[in-house]
């Protein structure tokens, strides 16, 4: 084989790598530009909450004290729904939110680390003692939701679960306290 | 194989045509680009399958 031939297949194959690079290089930007479309106007973002909460005094007394567990519309129409996470179940079991509305999930443990997803949505999220772990969204059908833990929290683990109750405007009615549970369906 | 049975021109012992060999030279490196371009495209279409049909129907987050 002469030196010329060989020169030219270099050329080629560095020519090939660096359209190969290119290629890369617009799929990366592509991908890129997409999550930061899909951020701004899909409003889809990765749920960030940075808060603190003393995880020994949960439950004695503040935002998840037990009689504020569950959903809450304030008085501005806002819907927040407040759980707690503990070995080996959500509190409260049921959660009842509205179709095609903003809702405020904020959730706590006092014990170890648990992670939840809401079946059929992008809602998910850890929750690690000393922080309060809050994601927004809006529910798009009415329909019962599978809410389970999906962080190995011990050994019951497997039956820790809850169920999300999204509910229309007709049955999603706020008591004189503001809160709605889901036996009022 | 005795040592002695091979040729010192190590091309003339492996039977490397120098056509043959340019040839090869000159397709491999669309053929590479082909094969690795096809599982990218696949891979792409993966992604873009399950942006559209899985993860905008699940609605906002944030």
């Amino acid at each position: 084989m002469t030196d010329q031939p060989v020169e030219l297949h270099e050329r080629r194959i560095l020519g090939t790598e660096l359209l190969w690079a290119f290629g890369v290089g617009v799929l990366i930007a592509a991908t890129l530009s997409v999550i930061v479309v899909t951020a701004l106007t899909r409003d889809i973002n990765p749920p960030s909450n940075v808060e603190r909460i003393d995880p020994k005094t949960l439950h004695l007394s503040g935002e998840f004290a037990e009689h504020n567990l569950g959903t809450t519309v304030g008085p501005d129409g806002r819907v927040t729904v407040r759980a707690i996470a503990t070995q080996f179940m959500f509190v409260p079991r049921c959660m009842a939110v509205p179709v095609g509305r903003p809702v405020t999930l904020r959730f706590a443990t006092p014990d170890v680390i648990h992670g939840l997803l809401i079946t059929g949505t992008n809602v998910n999220t850890m929750v690690v003692p000393g922080f309060v772990a809050q994601v927004h969204t809006e529910f798009t059908r009415g329909e019962s939701l599978l809410m389970p833990c999906h962080e190995y929290c011990g050994l019951g683990h497997s039956e820790m679960w809850a169920t999300v109750q999204v509910m229309r405007d007709d049955q999603f009615k706020p008591g004189p306290d503001g809160r709605v549970s889901c036996a009022q369906r | 194989m005795d040592p002695a049975d091979q040729s010192s021109d190590p091309a003339e012992a492996d039977h490397i045509d120098e056509a043959a060999l340019a040839e090869v030279m000159r397709v491999t490196p669309l053929g590479a680009g082909v094969v690795a371009g096809t599982a990218v495209a696949l891979l792409v279409l993966g992604y873009l399958a399950i942006y559209f049909l899985v993860f905008l129907p699940r609605g906002t987050v944030g």
